[in-house]
């Protein structure tokens, strides 16, 4: 279990990227949903032990993650948003590598290690291969293998499926939905659909505020029958974002698709469309735009 | 649009804070050059800081560096587009090729040739500076630095900017632009520093050398401090050309830009996508999950893995890097090339012995392990920033520790392999010049360990500074000030080994005592220092960099936490020992020994000097015998010396005081004179007058008895006595012993410090016509006799002046006596080591070689010049006063050969590892032997009044018979080759004159003047008037003078003999070569030959002659020529290749006046080369055109 509270993150330049976030994560697969600039990495990094928020605590079990970092990283598995490779290594180098760090020290030990997380992500017939030359996919996989050694009670992974072809995508999410049973995962994305796919709890952070919580079932119930949706002409738009309270626009064949949140039918030929965690999340988000 | 192009690239690179930073430390680089007494580029002696030439010398110097500068300019011009990403939207516009190319390249190149500007600017700003001596700048002068700038700094910036942008455009890859940068830098170093020291290669280097150094040195080769304040060399000839042809090669560098550069990176793009698709990717649906992984351990044996694994992988990561490749490579190319022409005298080589490999690798491999070390430990330190695995590495349960210290290792580990790579090359040098025995053991401990350690705690400097600084930028940066800023404060004085970060005691190295005490002494501060640096990485430790914070506060204020523990206690551990070893060091620096800064020094320099120097002339009795008992602890080291003087008044007046002096390192116990009482004592100065009750009368004697200990104890900061050693101790008397009277030894000599203190610029010796000096000579010792005991271990053997009469061993120590049978000057050495004893006699003479039981390889040949040079000299000079000529050794601690009564103190640095394989070079070792042979007679029998032109009787003499020697040995072929060079010395030499050039009659103590043009001038002599009539004169000299007192003789003197031997029409010729400086200037403008009717062959020479006379600024007049001269006529061009008398056709002496003249010539064969002086005998401007083909 973990618990996050009143964790505010401020940055030397005066930006605040978290705001007074109080989260608790129980076992499991939890999805963290928030537009770019939400401040999910700098949550995700902080309890990473990466940073040290300005303020607020996190727990984990027993451990308290600020003052006692070095207890947290021998229980977590953390793959970044971004993370580069040293040049001229090997997949199965580094992660032998990776895997002294983590402190499997015994030589066997370690191979099976290595040995069994290349297979896991399918990476074994490329083991020998300079990670440098991996694709996109490759990489975030060769990520989740090095997340995964010694058995990590608490895994990160921040924006793994951002810039994977749907392909590469669904066969990241396979891998990750296995690791999620027994231990806490905390799943950030940008992206709707890994959270839909994967997760039964979930939260959506903006602005550095947490806008909602809870698992998504429950989140689409609580919108449905408020979704509208009318398909209009380019410059009727603005008029459109005066009268109705606007949560996503879209261009199909040409024309934009509003979608406007309303507890009543808002007239002007809107038609009811069937909420989904999409719209949840982007009426959250324009929400605390507004609020902002 | 080009126009627009290259203004706007102008004005981004101006905005750019790099052109700023190169600016302003070019500037100061320049500023402080001109500002600092300490440095110097180009100008020195009597040439201003702002003179032509050191403004033309540093507009060519800097270039070197400025490579750096400009690559930083230039190399991002068109890279940047690919870094930045921003290149395809600028490739999508119209822009043509050639306009984007050559439009930034110009843009940036203006900024560059700006840049450059800065070296002008601060080099005039220095010479306005107040404190800046006034004597060393002249006039403003704004065409010599247009003239410097333009002919040197624009071309040359050209060149560099060109190359660098071409290798940045082609490569795009801002690293294999830098490593560019640095083999340019390395390989220019190499090749100029091993060729461009050399003659053979001048006029090579003229034409190949890019910034025109080689150029502007070979056309400046000869001049003088009055052409190099005043002129520019004309536009013109190899200058010329240099210039243009370099020039040339930058354009044709853009234009390969122009051809090699591809607008879009299709090439990079492609390969990756064909290597993805050579990866297998199987679509297998994903493996079962693999249940429980093995559970990591926290351990011991968990860490010491992730100590191994890391420290291999870090090394891994630099082992695999490219610029360690290209460094190190580059290195060994260099230390190959200046190994293999080191150590070289007169063209004679030396033989690689490790020792001397171990040197000439400090010097190379050293620049290259410094940039190693700091530029690898900014990469390692933001290695996992740079490559952003950081994020995942720092979030591993890694202790910090791991990250820090298998970096350290690492990087230890690679500047161990760095100089075992050095090592390496001195190795396959050795081979390559045939030396085997290499001695691993030196290897290790001389070079590899010791460089290995003082290395790494410059890495471990470098760590800390990367750890603390928010990029690795201004980490670099940080190092480079650090390194400048040490460089400084040695300069200013500030050299003391406790504050000097990683600084040590000096080690010297000998074959003879290894690395004797001084490696003990050094041991210290290395645990001084090392204990500091362990402080450092624990600090380093406590602000590591983990996850994504980099700012230093956060970092700051964790820190003391951070102490609390293991970390706390290692800090703790390194504070005390780093505290109680500096406390040990300061004890033995300060407290056991005197330590003072350098402006101390000198401040008490100037202050014995302003005390004492009145004394200088004031007349002392002589001593006339010494009885001397010694006491040589070697391993201790002490002498304790009980001695006694009898002293003579041999002036012709009563003498009422004698003054009494010593070094400052000498203990005197005991000092009594007979008769008198200290009268005044200076004791800082280790002078006593003593007071005689009743003044000594003309003749009188008197006895002087004293006790000294010479010792030290513990070590110094600097200048640890290396006289006193375990195996080669070596101490002359005026180190054990008190001197009789002032002497100017030990005086400052700085002109400018001089004139800060308060002193007259320079002391020069008394005028040629001051009578009153020759009641002294300039080695300021009477003859004396000696009766010498010296005590020292059984397995030691003693040399000490005149005849070993007894010498016993009693217990483990040895006594041995030594008695003068002639008098000697009181100048004398005393050497202890465990010698081999070769002997040999030769005539009644018993020539001896004290050498190390290693070093026998040029010992017969010693003897064998021994015995030469005894005929020589005795047949035609006068019998040789002593029944032995002894060759000692002594460790390489000084670098000299010189010549004691009876005995020649001789470096093992010298003749004993000359390699004398080659026959066709210059035999060193008989050269030197019969130099210092030369010496007993001119010196030790003849010896100079303390005034203008002393050396010219010992020095120039000495210098004569030694030519003479080789001479009949070796033919006159080999003597010709010696005396070319010996021209070319004393030509350069007079160029870098401090005070003014003198006629070699009123020589003072000027090196180039009495051994080089004494060499010339008597050898000219000798083919002028005869080697009878020379030796003649000589021998009128030694009748004269020989073991007499004062008054002593005079170069005069020898001018006078010279002149009573040599027939009328030579006199004129004395004038020019002995009262004058003269410059001969004589060259063959035109040579023909015709065949005649009868076969032979009409040949007409035409040479063209002068004579000038030089004051001693260098300004020349001309003057009447009319002398006779060689003229020949040859079949191979003499002096070059193989030449032998066969291809002699004629050869005679002609008269040739000033002007042209045509000599005719009939032969029998035809010649193909035509030669006035064609041997080079005269002092000749220009050498080199003394012979030409004919045709």
């Amino acid at each position: 279990m973990l618990t996050i509270e009143n964790l505010t993150h401020v940055y030397g330049n005066g930006t605040r990227a978290l705001d007074d976030v109080s989260l608790t994560i129980p076992k499991g697969m939890f999805g963290l949903l928030g537009p770019n600039g939400a401040g999910k990495s700098t949550l995700m990094r902080s309890i990473a032990t990466l940073q040290t928020p300005t303020s607020g605590s996190i727990r984990f079990g027993d451990i308290d993650v600020i003052r006692e970092p070095e207890k947290l990283r021998r229980v977590l598995g953390y793959l970044p948003q971004d993370f580069g490779v040293y040049p001229r290594v090997s997949a199965y180098d580094m992660l032998d590598h990776m895997a002294v760090l983590k402190g499997i020290a015994n030589g066997r030990e370690r191979k099976d290690t290595v040995t069994a997380l290349l297979h896991q992500v399918n990476l074994w017939p490329v083991r020998g291969k300079a990670l440098a030359g991996f694709s996109g996919g490759m990489r975030q996989r060769f990520g989740i293998a090095q997340a995964l050694i010694g058995n990590p009670e608490l895994i990160i992974v921040d924006e793994p499926t951002a810039g994977l072809d749907p392909e590469e995508r669904n066969r990241f999410l396979n891998l990750l939905a296995e690791v999620g049973e027994n231990v806490v995962v905390i799943l950030s994305t940008h992206i709707v659909e890994d959270v839909t796919d994967l997760c039964p709890r979930m939260a959506v952070l903006a602005g550095g505020k947490i806008q909602l919580e809870g698992a998504p079932t429950d989140l689409m119930h609580s919108l449905e029958g408020k979704v509208w949706r009318r398909t209009i002409d380019k410059a009727e738009l603005a008029e459109f974002q005066k009268r109705h309270n606007v949560i996503s626009t879209r261009l199909l064949g040409g024309r934009t698709v509003v979608h406007v949140l309303s507890d009543g039918h808002p007239g002007d030929g809107f038609e009811r469309a069937p909420g989904g965690l999409e719209d949840v999340y982007l009426a959250t988000v324009a929400a605390s735009r507004r609020a902002a | 649009m080009f126009g627009k192009i290259a203004s706007f690239e102008f004005r981004y690179q101006l905005r750019q804070p790099a052109f700023w930073v190169i600016a302003i430390v070019f500037g100061l680089l320049a500023f402080g050059a001109v500002a600092s007494p300490n440095v110097s580029l180009g100008s020195g002696g009597n040439v201003h800081k702002n003179a032509p030439y050191a403004l033309a010398g540093a507009h060519i110097i800097f270039n070197v560096f400025f490579m750096l500068a400009t690559t930083a300019i230039v190399a991002n011009v068109i890279a940047r587009d690919t870094q930045t990403g921003f290149g395809p939207l600028v490739l999508s516009t119209r822009i043509t090729k050639g306009a984007y190319l050559y439009g930034r390249f110009l843009g940036a190149f203006a900024a560059v040739a700006l840049c450059y500007l800065s070296i002008a600017i601060g080099t005039l700003l220095g010479t306005f500076m107040p404190w800046v001596d006034p004597e060393t700048i002249g006039p403003l002068r704004l065409g010599d630095y247009a003239y410097a700038y333009l002919v040197f700094g624009l071309t040359g910036v050209f060149l560099t900017s060109a190359l660098f942008f071409t290798l940045a455009t082609v490569t795009r890859s801002m690293m294999a632009t830098y490593i560019g940068v640095v083999a340019v830098l390395i390989a220019y170093l190499a090749s100029t520093g091993a060729l461009g020291s050399r003659p053979e290669f001048e006029t090579a280097m003229a034409w190949a050398e890019p910034f025109g150094s080689g150029a502007y040195a070979l056309v400046t080769k000869y001049w003088t401090a009055a052409e190099r304040n005043t002129l520019n060399p004309p536009l013109e000839g190899v200058l010329l050309w240099n210039r243009v042809i370099w020039t040339a090669v930058g354009f044709a560098l853009l234009a390969a830009a122009w051809a090699l550069y591809r607008p879009s990176p299709k090439g990079a793009k492609l390969r990756k996508q064909e290597r993805l698709k050579a990866l297998v990717e199987t679509d297998a649906p994903p493996a079962a999950p693999v249940g429980a992984l093995p559970r990591p351990s926290y351990g011991f044996r968990s860490a010491l893995t992730q100590l191994v694994s890391r420290t291999r992988f870090e090394m891994a990561l630099v082992f695999r890097s490219p610029a360690w490749v290209v460094l190190v490579l580059l290195a060994f190319a260099f230390a190959v090339a200046t190994l293999f022409f080191t150590g070289e005298i007169y063209g004679a080589p030396i033989l690689l012995v490790t020792r001397v490999v171990i040197t000439a690798l400090m010097g190379t491999f050293g620049l290259i392990s410094m940039v190693i070390a700091i530029y690898y430990s900014g990469e390692l330190v933001w290695r996992d920033r740079d490559r952003r695995t950081h994020e995942i590495v720092d979030a591993t349960p890694t202790p910090d520790w791991t990250f820090l210290v298998p970096k350290t290792l690492a990087l230890a580990l690679v500047l161990i392999s760095t100089l075992a790579v050095g090592v390496l090359a001195g190795v396959v040098t050795q081979t390559i010049k045939g030396y085997t025995d290499f001695e691993f053991d030196k290897y290790l401990f001389w070079y590899v360990l010791p460089q290995g350690l003082s290395f790494t705690l410059l890495a471990v400097l470098a760590i800390f500074i990367q750890s603390l600084s928010p990029n690795k930028f201004v980490g670099w940066a940080i190092m480079v000030v650090y390194l400048i800023s040490t460089i400084v404060a040695v300069n200013m004085g500030f050299d003391h080994v406790l504050y000097r970060y990683g600084a040590g005691i000096g080690v010297p190295l000998s074959d003879m005592n290894g690395t004797g005490d001084f490696a003990r002494f050094n041991a210290w501060t290395d645990a001084y220092w090392t204990a500091f640096a362990t402080l450092l990485l624990v600090v380093a430790w406590g602000l590591w960099r983990r996850g994504t914070e980099t700012r230093l506060w956060p970092r700051l204020k964790r820190f003391p936490h951070r102490l609390a523990g293991p970390a706390g206690l290692v800090a703790g551990v390194a504070l005390v020992a780093f505290v109680g070893l500096g406390s040990f060091i300061y004890v033995n620096t300060n407290v056991w020994n005197d330590y003072r800064s350098r402006d101390a020094r000198e401040a008490e320099q100037a202050a014995y000097e302003k005390a004492l120097l009145r004394y200088e002339t004031t007349p002392q009795p002589s001593v006339a015998h010494m009885q001397l008992a010694m006491d040589l602890r070697p391993h201790q080291p002490k002498l304790t010396t009980r001695g006694t003087y009898v002293l003579e008044n041999r002036t012709d007046a009563p003498l009422r005081e004698v003054h009494l002096r010593w070094t400052e390192d000498l203990d005197m116990v005991r000092l009594d004179v007979e008769g008198a009482a200290v009268a005044r004592e200076w004791p800082e100065f280790e002078y006593r007058i003593y007071r005689f009750a009743a003044p000594m009368q003309p003749g009188e004697r008197r006895t002087v008895t004293f006790e000294t200990v010479l010792e030290q104890r513990g070590f110094r900061a600097s200048g640890n006595t290396t006289r006193l050693v375990d195996n080669g101790t070596f101490v002359n008397n005026m180190e054990f012993a008190p001197m009789i009277g002032m002497s100017r030894q030990g005086l400052l000599d700085d002109r400018s410090k001089r004139r800060k203190l308060g002193l007259p610029a320079e002391l020069r010796p008394a005028k040629l016509e001051d009578e009153t000096a020759r009641g002294r000579n300039y080695i300021g010792a009477d003859w004396t006799t000696a009766d010498i005991t010296v005590t020292t271990d059984a397995n030691q053997t003693v040399v000490a002046p005149g005849r070993m009469v007894s010498d016993v061993v009693r217990g483990d120590r040895r006594t041995s006596r030594f008695v003068t049978e002639s008098p000697v000057l009181n100048f004398f050495s005393v050497q202890s080591a465990e010698y081999e004893r070769t002997a040999r006699m030769h005539d009644g003479v018993e020539l001896v070689v004290f050498h190390d039981p290693d070093h026998d390889r040029n010992v017969p040949r010693m003897l064998d010049a021994l015995a030469a040079s005894l005929d020589y000299f005795q047949a035609n000079f006068s019998p040789y006063q002593f029944r032995q000529a002894r060759i000692v050794e002594f460790p390489d601690y000084a670098s000299f050969a010189q010549s004691y009564p009876n005995t020649f103190a001789w470096s093992e640095g010298l003749g004993f590892i000359t390699d004398l394989s080659d026959e066709t070079k210059i035999d060193y070792v008989t050269y030197v032997a019969a130099h210092e042979f030369a010496h007993q007679w001119w010196a030790h029998q003849v010896v100079g009044s303390d005034q203008q032109g002393a050396t010219a009787l010992s020095e120039t003499l000495a210098q004569y018979s030694a030519l003479m020697v080789m001479e009949k040995l070796y033919g006159r072929e080999q003597i010709r080759r010696f005396l070319k060079d010996e021209l070319d010395g004393y030509l350069s030499a007079r160029g870098m004159e401090r005070l003014e050039e003198l006629p070699l009659m009123r020589v003072e103590n000027q090196q180039y003047i009495h051994y080089q043009k004494g060499g010339l001038v008597m050898y000219l002599l000798r083919d002028q008037i005869g080697e009878d009539a020379v030796n003649r004169a000589l021998r009128r000299v030694l009748a004269q003078y020989a073991f007499r007192g004062a008054p002593w003789p005079r170069s005069l003197d020898l001018v006078a003999a010279l002149r009573a031997e040599a027939p009328a029409d030579k006199q004129a010729l004395i004038t020019d070569l002995f009262e004058k400086i003269t410059l001969y200037d004589v060259k063959i403008t035109g040579a023909t030959a015709t065949k005649r009717a009868d076969g032979r062959w009409d040949v007409a020479v035409t040479v063209e002659a002068r004579k000038l006379y030089a004051d001693g600024e260098g300004v020349e007049t001309e003057a009447p020529l009319n002398e006779t001269f060689d003229v020949g006529l040859f079949t191979a061009e003499p002096g070059k290749g193989v030449f032998d008398e066969e291809d002699v056709i004629l050869l005679e002496r002609r008269p040739i006046r000033s002007g042209t003249q045509t000599l005719r010539f009939v032969v029998d064969r035809e010649p193909e080369f035509a030669g006035a002086d064609p041997f080079n005998k005269w002092i000749d401007r220009n050498s080199d055109d003394n012979v030409r083909p004919v045709g």
